[in-house]
């Protein structure tokens, strides 16, 4: 049950970045046919993370523990002390910006340049952060593996 | 004519996620660096990064909202070049500040 938890959380956290990617494309043709196509994914990028991120928060402050233990113990200590702690903190900024995304989405878009940049920027940042947590996610599952690894 | 110029919503949450966002890595490097506020933050919620995300995502909502009814009501006014400058340059500082504390600092 324990590694289904973790899992969902990564397939929550990989729809969102899917989603951003999806949204930079479509900002870049939007137009009023795909306006509130572009608003309504917004709110499905914020949603997804939101879940990704509550998943993950329940997982680590109940379960982390256990594979913290095991990755200090290991060859990979690092797992820990650097990329789980970096991404722990990363997280809640990949947060504030899929929050944010909705509300950037609901400017006029297809009347404002400034709207269309502001949305490519953030969905473009969203994008490559959920890249970088993902990437980081699997250096932590590896510190677990390579500490279980018999000597 | 295109239409050059954002929502008051939108610039008023964007600055709030620029703050937020150095707000949580400031925090990392005081929790981290103090026993003491680590020990509360924990006790306040029961482990200290479920505080750390509160006390960020409320700031960013409170931060966002108040900004928003700025100058009686009608926000904060910023070009999109300035909120685009804002919101990247918060999000990288932060960024460099966790990512340069835990290899460096911590």
């Amino acid at each position: 049950m324990n590694e289904i938890i973790l899992m969902s959380h990564v397939l929550f956290g990989v729809g969102c970045m899917i989603a951003a990617v999806w949204l930079f494309v479509d900002v870049l043709q939007v137009s009023d046919g795909n306006l509130v196509r572009i608003r309504r994914v917004s709110w499905v990028t914020a949603v997804l993370m939101w879940i990704a991120f509550v998943i993950a928060g329940y997982w680590y402050v109940v379960s982390y523990k256990v594979d913290k233990a095991i990755i200090l113990k290991g060859p990979w200590p690092f797992a820990h002390n650097i990329v789980m702690e970096t991404k722990e903190h990363l997280v809640i900024i990949l947060l504030l910006l899929v929050t944010y995304l909705p509300i950037a989405a609901s400017d006029n878009l297809v009347g404002s340049k400034d709207a269309r940049k502001l949305m490519l920027w953030v969905t473009g940042i969203i994008a490559l952060l959920a890249l970088a947590m993902d990437g980081e996610g699997g250096l932590i599952a590896m510190g677990v593996k390579v500490g279980l690894l018999p000597k | 004519m295109e239409n050059t110029t954002l929502s008051k919503r939108t610039v008023a949450f964007g600055i709030a996620l620029a703050i937020a966002c150095v707000v949580n890595a400031v925090i990392v490097v005081i929790k981290e660096k103090s026993a003491a506020v680590m020990a509360g933050m924990k006790k306040l919620s029961g482990h200290h990064w479920t505080t750390h995300s509160i006390i960020v995502i409320v700031l960013f909502l409170g931060v966002g909202w108040a900004l928003s009814r700025a100058r009686g009501g009608r926000g904060i006014h910023m070009t999109a070049r300035g909120l685009i400058g804002t919101v990247v340059s918060g999000v990288a500082l932060a960024g460099l500040i966790i990512v340069g504390f835990y290899l460096f600092a911590d």
